[in-house]
């Protein structure tokens, strides 16, 4: 009776933890490119280098892929088709304005930003999904903590849109 | 008259001027052994396969950055500097990995394909404020000695570290973050498409070489020849 109770209670504490657990790695690579921009986005030029590295940080944080490679980087052809290629066009940015936000606040004023992102096949660059990213903070803070914002955001819609597409 | 009374308010203004000068030569950090660091690779990068079996040989690596001062790498806290030169520091990494995989030359003469760096940027870069942003960017001029064509191809790496409150825990961090950098800009160099593509496409005229080849005095004398031949053949049609 007593080792019953035990073996109950320890599934108990298993149990949750081993449901909530995410399929990891079902991808064995993905690509992010650096984000073209339209005409007429004002960022700087470092600000590209900076999202593509943070969105690599975090896709690395999603596990859904065993390695996170470089842009432009080779692939072996046996993994290809289990590769994934994240594009991105910034199609707009906007300054906002210090003193609406310092004035009338509530997102007034709020710097903001939008990315469509595609992800596709590596090896028949078949289209796997498209995320829409708007990210809005606030003037006061500076360009990179906008693109840390934008990475964690398409990073957390691709997994699960991965997520969505590997159930079926 | 007027200028003796002024005159004490003149010396003032110069002695206050001396002393600031004085603290911003004080605040400018100095390489010790406390805040110097050693960048390197931890291990090897693998490069890709090659369609053919290829031999490489760096012949000059050139810092393009426009840094005064580059082994500085960070200006606060006392600073933190590189133990060498950048442009040493990249020649190291690709000549250890390449060596690793049996793809270096030991000089120009035998060597498939010639490569020439210019690095733009190696070190930290402008980051959010609660990270650092390391960054390692250098263009590379893929060059076939034999056919005397060339190729330009770009390698970047960037890594992100968290930020440290600790002077120690700075420099570990920083230290941590070049050398991720280093590493990725490696791999996006020795296992990215565009080498691959760059020696195929310089191999691939090496091998019909004989006719094209030729420079300087003989290729002078094989064009006058097909010149003559040309010239020739039309005398014969006529």
């Amino acid at each position: 009776m007593r080792s019953l109770l035990i073996a109950l209670l320890a599934a108990l504490a298993i149990a949750p933890g081993a449901v909530a657990k995410d399929p990891e790695h079902i991808y064995k690579t993905v690509e992010a490119k650096h984000f073209t921009r339209v005409e007429g986005v004002e960022l700087s030029p470092a600000f590209s280098d900076y999202l593509y590295a943070e969105l690599r940080n975090e896709l690395g944080k999603t596990k859904m892929f065993v390695q996170v490679i470089g842009e432009g980087e080779a692939v072996e052809d046996a993994d290809a088709a289990s590769s994934v290629v994240i594009e991105g066009v910034i199609t707009e940015y906007k300054k906002g304005n210090r003193a609406a936000d310092a004035i009338i606040g509530f997102g007034a004023g709020a710097r903001s930003l939008k990315i469509d992102v595609n992800l596709t096949r590596r090896s028949d660059h078949q289209s796997l999904g498209a995320v829409k990213s708007h990210v809005k903070i606030s003037p006061r803070w500076n360009e990179q903590t906008m693109a840390i914002a934008a990475a964690h955001q398409i990073a957390h819609e691709v997994k699960n849109g991965l997520k969505e597409k590997a159930k079926g | 008259m007027n200028f003796r009374k002024i005159l004490p308010v003149c010396g003032w203004l110069a002695a206050l001027s001396a002393l600031g000068g004085a603290n911003a030569v004080a605040d400018e950090p100095k390489p010790t052994p406390e805040n110097t660091i050693h960048v390197q690779l931890a291990a090897p990068v693998p490069p890709q396969k090659f369609a053919k079996p290829v031999k490489f040989f760096i012949s000059e690596v050139i810092d393009r950055s426009g840094n005064p001062q580059p082994m500085l790498v960070l200006r606060d806290r006392g600073g933190i500097f590189l133990d060498r030169q950048p442009t040493e520091i990249t020649r190291e990494a690709i000549e250890q990995s390449l060596k690793a995989a049996d793809l270096l030359a030991a000089d120009a003469a035998s060597a498939d394909v010639v490569l020439q760096i210019y690095v733009f940027h190696f070190g930290l870069a402008q980051g959010s404020g609660f990270d650092f942003f390391g960054k390692v960017e250098f263009s590379v001029m893929v060059k076939n000695l034999k056919t005397e064509e060339s190729q330009q191809i770009e390698a970047k790496g960037t890594s992100i570290a968290n930020a440290a409150m600790r002077k120690k825990n700075i420099q570990k961090n920083v230290q941590a973050n070049i050398e991720g950098a280093l590493e990725d800009a490696m791999r996006n160099l020795l296992r990215g498409t565009q080498l691959k593509e760059a020696v195929a496409s310089l191999l691939k005229n090496n091998s019909s070489a004989p006719a094209a080849a030729p420079s300087g005095e003989m290729a002078s004398r094989q064009v006058n020849e097909d010149i003559g031949k040309r010239h020739k053949s039309k005398v014969e049609e006529r």
